[in-house]
């Protein structure tokens, strides 16, 4: 690790041109993985990331500079040097003293991941596949999986800021194929936690293997999903991506500072029905998507977004706060030194309503029940969105009737947000990776179960 | 190649065999990158970069284990190999599986054009701010230009494994990406487009901004449809990234696997006769050309589907000894990181007889797609199912008329291989195009659109 000495100086040589102010993020990472392809162990892998980056900033405008030469002084001051040279020819400078360090940790291990044998992770994984391949004659493939990231980072900057934080992840994954000749459908889940092998120890990965023998098995036999306008009721948990693509991208001060979202200039004003509230709580104990402090070193915050359809607040970080003229939510992420932060959303969820569950089905007379979403994406300034459905059903009559599958949803997330008119009371949360500006990183997702009155639904019948 | 670097390598695989490993190789790769990017007539970000990872992979006790590192440092020698150790204890892998000795001979390749390093920050950014400038300019519609970077970046790749095999490549390129946004009313929409290129001569900003500008324009008015089943044409950047999402059906180790519907179905009718599909590591001067796999095996050229016949799947030379035959040079890591798997180089589908208006004429009425959204999540990579929000033009009579969105189409990857009707001849492998995936334009009948 460089020395404090070693940080003030490359954070001083990054101001020696131009620029108002300077960063350093420092970052060493152990991960690993392994998975198992129909009870075989198929790869495995270990490996250390290692790097620093050196942000300058000069009111709006960024330099971002990285290397994994770590140790190397010499060339970290010569590489801030010439950032800086970007911004001015005029040599400017001045010199930096850093507090004592402040030391985090957003998401403490009982158990260190690479303390534990393999072969202990391969029994547990063995056993999920097995759970699913014995559910039905229906599932030809399994395939199970665990990895883990213990992260280890260091920010420092020209304010005299001086944080460092330990961040450790552990996720399973539990796939299950369900094969009729051609047909080929999967089931799949990919749960995930803040915190270290304890939650693999803990966690019911059968439980879920079953689930997901369960969703390939009953699409395999689904019709294909009509297409037009209908009601759609979104189920729970995974069902929040919806929300997270729709309306959590376009209130990043990424879009919104450059005043490219269809969110911009909209705060205090209705963005949604009025039965909606929707959170970024990046302080939810041990979650996924938290963090104490963010890859600024601002510690996190529980983001109220939307209060009863208005918008409260936005996503915003330090570019963004300079941008916007508010304060930074402490919500600049990046996947690692790679990558410069920028705002990116935590655990992005809508709070639970008064509805149950039943009664948002029984009120539907005719529409899709989309208990299972998969991945989509969005347009945050035109606002388009796309959704695959992974789990489906048709609603008649308020009741849950036949599976249907290759069902698409389609909309403009502003639209969508007004159209939802019901909120069910059964909040839960699912894991993530969110792809963004600043690289992959880990988010929850999440939302009890809804109804949205009209929605495009884009399938082959 | 820095000597630091072979250094570190050489004493890595010598202590490899001393720790017992029957076998080593090390796969290290380097990237270094300086990117602009320009808002509002000024540059709002500059970012530079110099990254590398090396990658130890040895044979142990009939496994081959992997481990990776980014401090490459001695220290690190007891980690990597104490770790890929670990790792052959407890994989299962049936295959034997072996580093390559390497080809007698290699295609020539020059993937790096010494007059792109000449390019600095001024020019770069002069160029960005320019681009911005006259894309702002192609339309007063136009607000703004939200996305507008030129990247050059440059990477070494070096491999070296204890049965003697050295391969090595190095090259460079300058890529630009625009994206702007036109507002008419109410009515906003977003445009966007990438390009790569090998010298920097071949970048014509007039003609970028004028190719964004124009499709953004174009997308103005854009409206939904009733939902219908009728016949599209896939533009040639819609067909490519529709056959880059089920690529990987090709693999024959998803094949092997039976993660794909081509499983033991070479030799059989897959598609219809006008279609051929081809891979091709070394492709004229298209800048997406490749010497040598991940393995150290030279390029090939592969016919996997010869007029509507399955021939050949893509192979890495661990799915080829399975079945007794020689690697096809598609055994690729993703990065330095990732194990080895299988992926295409230069893949595309053969150009038809048809030039596009011919083919719009042969259309009649329907849909001329430009753009497929939502890959990565619409779309079954192992049934072929898609249903994927898409954009693009009514077809009237042979012409293409008013912009349509907010509209899904769905259909099968293997039935649409059937049923492609006709192609165009408007493919460009030398197109200075960010993809190595190509096709020409397609038609298709009878395809389910969903919309209003």
């Amino acid at each position: 690790m460089l020395s404090t000495a070693s940080m003030e100086r490359i954070l001083a040589a990054a101001l020696s041109h131009g620029g108002d102010f300077s960063e350093i993020y420092i970052e060493r990472t152990k991960l690993s993985s392994v998975s198992l392809l129909n009870g075989v162990v198929e790869s495995t892998g270990s490996s250390i990331d290692c790097g620093i980056g050196i942000r300058i900033l000069e009111g709006d405008k960024c330099v971002y500079v990285y290397s994994n030469d770590i140790y190397n002084e010499e060339k970290l001051i010569r590489m801030a040097k010439n950032a800086s040279a970007s911004l001015s020819e005029v040599p400017g400078g001045r010199t930096v003293y850093l507090k004592p360090v402040i030391e985090y940790t957003s998401q403490p291990c009982q158990i260190s991941p690479s303390t534990v044998a393999k072969s202990e992770k391969v029994l547990k994984l063995r056993k999920a596949g097995e759970t699913a391949k014995n559910y039905s004659s229906l599932i030809t493939q399994t395939s199970a999986g665990c990895s883990d990231a213990e992260k280890e980072i260091w920010i420092a900057n020209s304010d005299g800021l001086n944080v460092s934080d330990k961040r450790c992840r552990s996720r399973l994954i539990i796939q299950a194929i369900a094969s009729d000749g051609n047909e080929k459908q999967t089931g799949y889940f990919g749960p995930g936690s803040g915190e270290g092998y304890e939650f693999v120890e803990r966690y019911d990965l059968d439980e879920k293997a079953v689930e997901a023998a369960r969703i390939a098995s009953t699409m395999i036999s689904a019709k294909p999903c009509p297409s037009g306008k209908m009601p759609v009721v979104i189920g729970n948990a995974f069902g929040g991506v919806i929300f997270h693509e729709a309306c959590g991208h376009a209130l990043e001060a990424t879009a919104v500072g450059i005043r490219s979202s269809y969110f911009t200039d909209k705060q205090g004003l209705a963005i949604a029905s009025p039965i909606v509230t929707a959170y970024d709580d990046a302080k939810i104990n041990k979650e996924w998507g938290s963090y104490d402090v963010d890859d600024e070193g601002t510690p996190s915050t529980t983001n109220l977004l939307i209060k009863d359809g208005i918008l409260n607040s936005y996503l915003v970080d330090k570019i963004g706060s300079r941008r916007m003229g508010v304060p930074s939510t402490g919500c600049a992420r990046r996947q690692n030194y790679s990558y410069a932060p920028t705002s990116r959303m935590s655990n992005t969820f809508i709070a639970p309503g008064k509805s149950t569950k039943e009664e948002i089905i029984a009120d539907t007379e005719y529409g899709l029940y989309a208990t299972n979403m998969g991945g989509g994406s969005v347009d945050t300034t035109t606002g388009e969105f796309n959704f695959a459905v992974n789990e489906a059903y048709i609603i008649r009559n308020g009741k849950i009737c036949e599976p249907v599958k290759g069902a698409t949803l389609i909309g403009k997330g502003n639209e969508v947000l007004m159209n939802i008119d019901r909120v069910g009371n059964d909040l839960s949360l699912a894991q993530g990776v969110c792809g963004s500006a600043s690289g992959s990183i880990p988010v929850d997702v999440g939302q009890p179960t809804i109804r949205v009155s009209e929605i495009t639904v884009g399938g082959q019948a | 190649m820095e000597t630091r670097i072979r250094t570190f390598i050489d004493l890595l695989l010598k202590k490899a065999e001393e720790e017992g490993f029957v076998e080593a190789e090390v796969y290290f790769e380097s990237d270094a990158s300086t990117s602009v990017q320009a808002l509002e007539g000024k540059i709002i970000q500059f970012e530079s970069s110099d990254a590398s990872g090396l990658s130890f992979r040895g044979l142990f006790e009939g496994q081959m284990g992997y481990s990776y590192t980014e401090d490459i440092s001695e220290e690190m020698i007891p980690f990597l190999l104490s770790q890929a150790k670990d790792n052959c204890r407890v994989l299962e892998v049936k295959e034997k599986v072996t580093v390559y000795e390497g080809d007698k001979e290699y295609p020539e390749f020059n993937g790096f054009n010494e007059d792109l390093l000449k390019i600095g920050y001024d020019e770069m950014a002069k160029t960005a701010l320019e681009l911005e400038k006259k894309t702002l300019a192609y339309d007063s519609r136009i607000e703004s230009v939200d996305d507008c970077y030129v990247v050059y970046s440059s990477g070494e790749l070096l491999i070296v494994n204890s049965k003697g095999m050295v391969c090595e490549s190095k090259d460079n390129e300058l890529a630009v990406y625009v994206g702007c946004r036109a507002k008419d009313g109410e009515d906003v929409q977003t445009a966007g487009k990438s390009w790569s290129f090998t010298s920097f001569s071949d970048l014509d900003i007039d003609d970028c901004a004028k190719t964004v500008g124009k499709k953004v324009i174009d997308k103005l008015g854009a409206h939904s449809v009733p939902s219908v089943k009728s016949p599209i044409i896939l533009d040639r950047y819609a067909a490519r990234s529709l056959l880059a999402a089920f690529a990987g059906s090709f693999s024959a180790d998803a094949m092997q696997k039976g993660l794909s519907r081509l499983a033991g179905r070479i030799g059989e009718k897959i598609a219809n006769e006008n279609i051929t599909l081809i891979d091709e590591g070394m492709i004229g001067n298209s800048p997406h050309c490749i010497p040598f796999d991940s393995e150290g095996v030279s390029a090939k050229r592969t016919v996997l589907i010869d007029k509507g016949v399955f021939v050949s799947a893509l192979h890495n030379r661990k799915t080829a000894l399975v079945e007794g035959i020689s690697s096809t040079g598609n055994g690729f890591r993703g990065g330095a990181k990732g194990s080895l798997g299988i992926s295409p180089t230069n893949f595309h589908f053969e150009k038809g007889p048809l030039t596009q208006d011919e083919l719009l004429a042969k259309m009649k009425d329907g849909f001329y797609i430009t753009a497929l959204h939502g890959l990565h999540a619409g779309v079954n990579s192992i049934s072929g199912d898609f249903s994927l929000m898409t954009e693009g033009f009514l077809v009237k009579d042979g012409k293409i008329t008013e912009p349509v969105n907010q509209i899904t189409i769905a259909d099968n990857f293997f039935d649409v291989l059937l049923k492609v009707e006709d192609l165009a001849d408007d493919v460009d492998y030398f197109a200075f195009d960010s993809s190595h995936i190509q096709s020409p334009s397609i038609l298709i009948p009878d395809v389910s659109v969903a919309g209003e």
